[in-house]
C-alpha cells in the first residue's frame, strides 16, 4: 500500500459532493469534495506500490482537458490506467447530472 | 428486459429495493469514516467500510436498508460496519417502540468477521444479532442473499437469527467456507477444489428444500421488490431459531458411520419424527470425565464432581438460585467434529432448549435467574455434514437464546477460563452482557485459527503474526483482548488450570458482582463499549459512528 498526494491548479470549482465506484479488486472508489482552497489536491491510497509517474500521468491528462477544482479521495486496488479515467470521467459525469 | 439485482453494487442495489426518489444515505461516503485498522496493515480502505445505510420507501412503508458490498473486502464486517448496521438496528428499534413503525431489511454478502478485524468483527456481529432479536418483538428483519459471496461465517449465523430469507439462485450459504474446513479438516472432510460439491451442498436449491432459506426468486430487481414487499406485509418469520427439538430428533435418526450426501440428506429432513428434548440437570457421577478448563470450573462452580447429562458435550444445572451453562470434550462422541469441544450441532440445539427452558421457567418471576456461561470452546465444529445440515442455524439458536434471556431480564454472565475462539464464541458466550476473563496465557480469543486466517487473507503466517503487533483485535490472547475495552473484569493471579478453593472464591465473588452491574443496567450489549478502556482507545470509531447514525438518523 502507498500513499500518494498530488496537486494541481486547477480553475472550474464543483459544486456539488459526489461519489463513484467500489474498491473491489482492479478497481477504485473517486470522491470529488467543494474546497475552498485554490488548487485541487488528491489524496491517494493505493494497493499497487510504485506507480506515481503513472499516477501523474493519468492525472495531468484528465486535468488538461477537464480542469476541475476539488478536494479529491482516491481509494485504489490495482486499477489500470483505463479504470482511473473512466471513474474520473464518471464522477465529472455525475457532478455534471446534478447541476 | 429484467434488470439484474445481483449485478448492482452493494450501494445501487439499495436504492433499487426503495421507491424512486425515496432514498436518502445515512453516514455515507462523504463522512470520513474509514475503518482505522486497516491502512497500519497496508490495506486500502472504503469510505464507507462497506456498508451501506439506505432510508426510504419501499411501497409507501418507511423502510431502512443495510446493504453490505460484497467486492470490498469481501464483504467482511469489521468494527466499523459493524458499528453501522447496530447503530442503524437500534435506531430502527426506537423508532418502533415509539409507535413510527419502519422495516429493516438486510442485504448479506458477506463472508462475516473481517479477519483483519477480528475480534471486532466477532463483537459487531454479535451486538448485530442482539439487535435483531430485539427489533423482531416490533417488525420482522428481512433478509436478503442474493450472491456473489453469499452469506458466510458469523453473518450467516446471523441470516439464520433473521425473521425471512429470501435468495437467487446465485447465492451459497454456510457457516465455514470450504477452504477453512479442508484447512482444519482436511481434504477428505471438504474438498475446496470441488465446485459441484460446493454448490449442491451450499447453494440456495439445497438449502432452501432444507428451510435454511425461505424462498427462492428470479434474479430481477422487479421480482426481488416485490419479494421483499409481500414478505414485509405478510409479516412472515420462518422461527428459524426455535426449531431446536426439530433438529435434535434429525440428529438422532443421523447415520453417522456413513457419508451423507444433499440426496440423502433431503429424504431424512423430510422424515424427521419430532420428539421433545429436554436437557436434564447435571448430576455428580464417579466416572471420571475428560479434562478441560471449561468443565474444571464449572464442577468448581456448580459443586458437582465429574458431572453429566443426557448430552455428553453440554453440562447445565442451577445451583444457589444461578444457572450455569458449559460445552466440554467427549472423545467418544459420534459426532468427531466436536470431540475436543468444539460448538457444532447438537451443543448449539441443546443449549437452546436449555436457555429456553429457563426463560419459560421465570416467566412470572420478578427476579429472573442468573445465566452463567463458563466458556472453553475451542472453535465450532468444521465438517461437512455440519454444514449440509446447517450448523450455522444450531449455532443461532443458542446464540438468540442467550440474546432472548438477556434481553427479558436475566443476567447473562460469561466466565471465559478457556478459549474463546469464533463461531463458538457467538453461540455460547458473546451473547453474554457482562465478559469475564482469567488472565492466563492458555487463553485463545479469535475468530480463526492463525492457519487458516493466513489461507483466507492470503499472507504468511509470519505476515499474520506482524499485523497481531500493529492492531490488538487481530492478537490472539486475553492481554491484548482487554485492549478493546469489552471486559468487564480480566481477572489476574488465577490461572486457568488451578481451580483450587481460594481462587475458585474469588471467581464467584466477582461473578455475583458482574451479576449485580448486569442487574442494574441496560439488558443489550451496550456495556462494551462504554468501558473506560472501550472509550479511551478501544472503541474510539464505534462511538463514532454510533454518534454519526443518531445526528443523521432522522429526516
Amino acid at each position: 500500500m502507498e500513499k500518494l498526494t498530488f496537486s494541481f491548479k486547477n480553475t472550474k470549482p464543483v459544486q456539488h459532493p459526489v461519489h463513484v465506484g467500489v474498491v473491489a479488486s482492479g478497481d477504485l472508489e473517486v470522491i470529488f469534495k467543494p474546497t475552498t482552497s485554490k488548487e485541487t489536491t488528491l489524496h491517494i491510497v493505493t494497493g499497487s506500490d510504485g506507480f506515481k509517474e503513472v499516477w501523474q500521468n493519468v492525472l495531468t491528462r484528465f486535468f488538461e482537458r477537464y480542469p476541475l477544482l476539488a478536494d479529491i479521495e482516491i481509494n485504489d486496488f490495482g486499477a489500470t490506467p483505463g479504470v482511473v479515467n473512466l471513474r474520473l470521467t464518471q464522477a465529472m459525469e455525475a457532478l455534471n447530472n446534478e447541476e | 428486459m429484467k434488470n439484474s439485482f445481483v449485478e448492482l453494487s452493494g450501494r445501487d442495489r439499495a436504492i433499487a429495493l426503495l421507491d424512486e426518489g425515496t432514498e436518502r444515505e445515512l453516514v455515507g461516503p462523504f463522512d470520513d469514516m474509514i475503518s482505522p485498522h486497516l491502512e497500519p496493515q497496508g490495506i486500502v480502505p472504503e469510505s464507507d467500510d462497506g456498508v451501506i445505510l439506505m432510508k426510504g420507501q419501499l411501497e409507501h412503508k418507511n423502510v431502512l436498508v443495510i446493504s453490505i458490498e460484497s467486492a470490498f473486502q469481501g464483504g467482511g464486517i469489521g468494527e466499523v460496519s459493524g458499528a453501522k448496521i447496530v447503530a442503524a438496528l437500534e435506531q430502527v428499534l426506537k423508532d418502533n417502540q415509539n409507535g413510527k413503525t419502519i422495516y429493516p431489511i438486510i442485504i448479506l454478502d458477506t463472508g462475516g468477521v473481517r479477519l483483519q478485524e477480528a475480534n471486532y468483527g466477532l463483537l459487531s456481529i454479535s451486538e448485530i444479532q442482539n439487535a435483531v432479536v430485539a427489533v423482531k418483538k416490533y417488525v420482522p428483519v428481512i433478509g436478503l442473499i442474493p450472491g456473489r459471496v453469499g452469506s458466510f461465517g458469523g453473518m450467516s449465523i446471523t441470516s439464520a437469527i433473521l425473521s425471512y430469507l429470501i435468495a437467487t439462485k446465485k447465492a451459497r450459504i454456510g457457516l465455514n467456507g470450504p477452504e477453512v474446513i479442508e484447512q482444519e479438516a482436511g481434504v477428505r472432510e471438504f474438498d475446496s477444489s470441488d465446485k459441484d460439491l460446493i454448490w449442491d451442498t451450499l447453494g440456495t436449491k439445497q438449502r432452501s428444500a432444507t428451510n435454511i432459506v425461505d424462498e427462492v426468486v428470479e434474479d430481477s430487481v422487479e421480482v426481488m421488490r416485490d419479494a421483499v414487499n409481500q414478505a414485509i406485509s405478510k409479516k412472515k418469520d420462518a422461527k428459524r431459531t426455535e426449531d431446536a427439538d426439530f433438529y435434535l430428533s434429525l440428529l438422532d435418526q443421523l447415520d453417522m458411520s456413513k457419508p451423507l450426501n444433499t440426496v440423502d440428506y433431503r429424504e431424512l429432513y423430510k422424515n424427521v419424527k419430532t420428539v421433545t428434548h429436554p436437557i436434564t440437570e447435571a448430576v455428580a457421577t464417579t466416572e471420571e470425565k475428560p479434562k478441560s478448563r471449561g468443565r474444571l470450573w464449572f464442577e468448581k462452580l456448580t459443586g458437582i464432581k465429574n458431572a453429566e447429562t443426557n448430552v455428553s458435550t453440554v453440562l447445565q444445572a442451577t445451583v444457589d438460585g444461578k444457572a450455569y451453562v458449559a460445552i466440554v470434550p467427549d472423545p467418544k462422541n459420534r459426532f468427531p467434529r466436536v470431540r475436543e469441544g468444539e460448538a457444532g450441532l447438537q451443543e448449539g440445539f441443546a443449549i437452546a432448549n436449555a436457555v429456553n427452558k429457563i426463560i419459560k421457567d421465570d416467566v412470572d418471576k420478578e427476579v429472573k435467574r442468573p445465566i452463567i456461561l463458563v466458556v472453553d470452546v475451542p472453535s465450532q465444529a468444521y465438517g461437512y455434514k455440519e454444514e449440509l445440515i446447517g450448523i450455522h442455524v444450531a449455532l443461532a439458536s443458542s446464540a438468540a437464546a442467550y440474546a432472548k434471556a438477556r434481553q427479558s431480564g436475566h443476567p447473562v454472565i460469561s466466565f471465559i477460563p478457556g478459549d474463546a475462539v469464533s463461531g463458538g464464541f457467538l453461540a455460547h458466550g458473546l451473547q453474554s452482557n457482562r465478559l469475564i476473563a482469567l488472565d492466563d496465557d492458555s487463553i485463545t480469543i479469535q475468530a480463526m485459527s492463525k492457519a487458516s486466517a493466513a489461507r483466507i487473507t492470503q499472507r504468511t503466517i509470519a505476515e499474520l503474526e506482524e499485523a497481531t503487533k500493529h492492531v490488538p483485535a487481530m492478537a490472539y490472547d486475553i492481554d491484548n483482548y482487554e485492549k478493546l475495552g469489552a471486559l468487564y473484569q480480566l481477572v489476574k493471579g488465577v490461572s486457568s488450570w488451578d481451580a483450587n478453593d481460594q481462587s475458585v472464591a474469588k471467581v464467584k465473588k466477582i461473578i455475583d458482582e458482574a451479576i449485580d452491574s448486569a442487574k442494574n443496567d441496560a439488558n443489550d450489549l451496550r456495556f462494551r463499549y462504554n468501558t473506560k478502556i472501550a472509550k479511551e482507545s478501544g472503541r474510539v470509531a464505534t462511538i463514532k459512528m454510533r454518534q454519526a447514525v443518531a445526528d443523521q438518523w432522522s429526516d
